[in-house]
């Protein structure tokens, strides 16, 4: 038990700082989730995979803030 | 210092009288001079409030300017509250869900615990709007799912102190244990609803409503569980799973396999596929959830 707001909370935190540290050039690329590797035909239903990617890159670019890549 | 203490007591036992090394003018006299700050009458408020009864305190023109100088106050402050409330909380939205009557709680109720005989689950529209809770039994509402979270809660400390187990901070910690884990299957259900690209009407208050429905069960078994006994608890607690799982199923069918499931026919294709496994796992994370958070209630 002992499952309260606040562990759900830094969870939530810990998730969102994983999914921002994953390295673009290093990791990304590596297992074909890279940014530019995924965009599929307009007008196609996007599968779980691209909504994936889509996501992990937007985490990414908010999480940046001002630093450069 | 006793130097200005005393000076400021004199116009006390004195009221009226001037006295020329005063630190603030002495304006308890008849003649009224309109003062715009509010630093002067209340300052001068004390030493009238002392000297004289309090109907010749409310009767002094300088603390009637205070008075409406705080009231005008306290409107300014209630209309930029009412002006920006709908911001951070969608007001107008939430009283939808509250507009229940106690038939519609009644009948709410005993589908809940008896959803195998409805047979029309679909919401009524009305000019585009989905129609109050009031006339349609189907629609969601936050009343029920508010009340029976409170329930459980108050619940959960009765079962407790019956086991000589309880002391208040428990009580919080049911029910932030209980908010926890409501927002983190909202949360994993809207995630999943993202993942595969579902357009539904289905809102994050309506989700919040269908998912609270289940303390209604959990709140059952345990009552039954208090009075007799584990076989009570499980008896109770299964049929409400099961009741449960059948009303979420029926609910959500509609909500998320929209097009194809509103006819009753089997879907068949990749897309519809995973919306009838989502639909399914949100269905089946119910019981768990039932039974993780009511069992350690029950011995």
């Amino acid at each position: 038990m002992a499952f309260t707001l606040y562990s759900l909370l830094q969870a939530a935190l810990l998730c969102v700082n994983a999914i921002a540290v994953l390295h673009e050039e290093r990791f990304l690329k590596n297992i074909g989730w890279g940014t530019d590797q995924g965009i599929g035909g307009f007008g196609e239903e996007p599968g779980i995979k691209s909504q994936l990617m889509n996501l992990i890159r937007s985490v990414r670019t908010v999480m940046r803030g001002k630093k450069k890549n | 210092m006793p130097g200005p203490a005393s000076k400021r007591r004199i116009p006390v036992s004195q009221p009226g009288m001037a006295d020329p090394h005063q630190l603030f003018d002495d304006t308890s006299s008849a003649q009224s001079r309109a003062y715009g700050t509010p630093q002067g009458p209340s300052g001068l408020g004390y030493p009238t409030a002392s000297a004289s009864p309090q109907a010749a305190f409310l009767s002094d023109p300088v603390s009637n300017m205070a008075m409406a100088y705080g009231s005008s106050l306290a409107a300014q402050g209630k209309e930029l509250v009412d002006k920006n409330i709908d911001r951070f909380i969608p007001v107008t939205k939430l009283k939808y869900y509250f507009a229940v009557d106690t038939l519609y709680v009644g009948k709410k109720l005993g589908l809940l615990f008896f959803p195998y005989l409805h047979q029309d689950w679909e919401v009524q529209y009305q000019q585009d709007m989905p129609v109050a809770p009031r006339f349609d039994v189907n629609a969601p509402d936050l009343y029920i799912p508010a009340m029976a979270f409170i329930t459980y809660i108050l619940v959960a400390g009765l079962a407790l102190g019956t086991q000589d187990r309880f002391s208040p901070d428990l009580l919080g910690l049911q029910a932030s244990s209980a908010l926890a884990w409501l927002t983190l299957e909202v949360l994993a259900i809207l995630f999943s609803l993202y993942l595969v690209t579902v357009n539904t009407d289905l809102t994050t208050i309506d989700l919040v409503a269908f998912l609270g429905y289940k303390y209604v069960g959990m709140i059952g078994g345990v009552l039954m569980g208090l009075l007799f006994g584990k076989i009570g608890y499980y008896l109770v607690l299964g049929w409400c799973c099961i009741s449960i799982f059948v009303f979420m199923i029926r609910t959500l069918r509609l909500k998320i396999l929209a097009e194809a499931a509103a006819e009753g026919v089997p879907v068949r294709g990749a897309r519809n596929q995973l919306r009838m496994y989502l639909t399914m796992a949100v269905a089946a994370a119910q019981p768990l959830l039932m039974y993780w958070l009511t069992f350690h209630l029950v011995r």
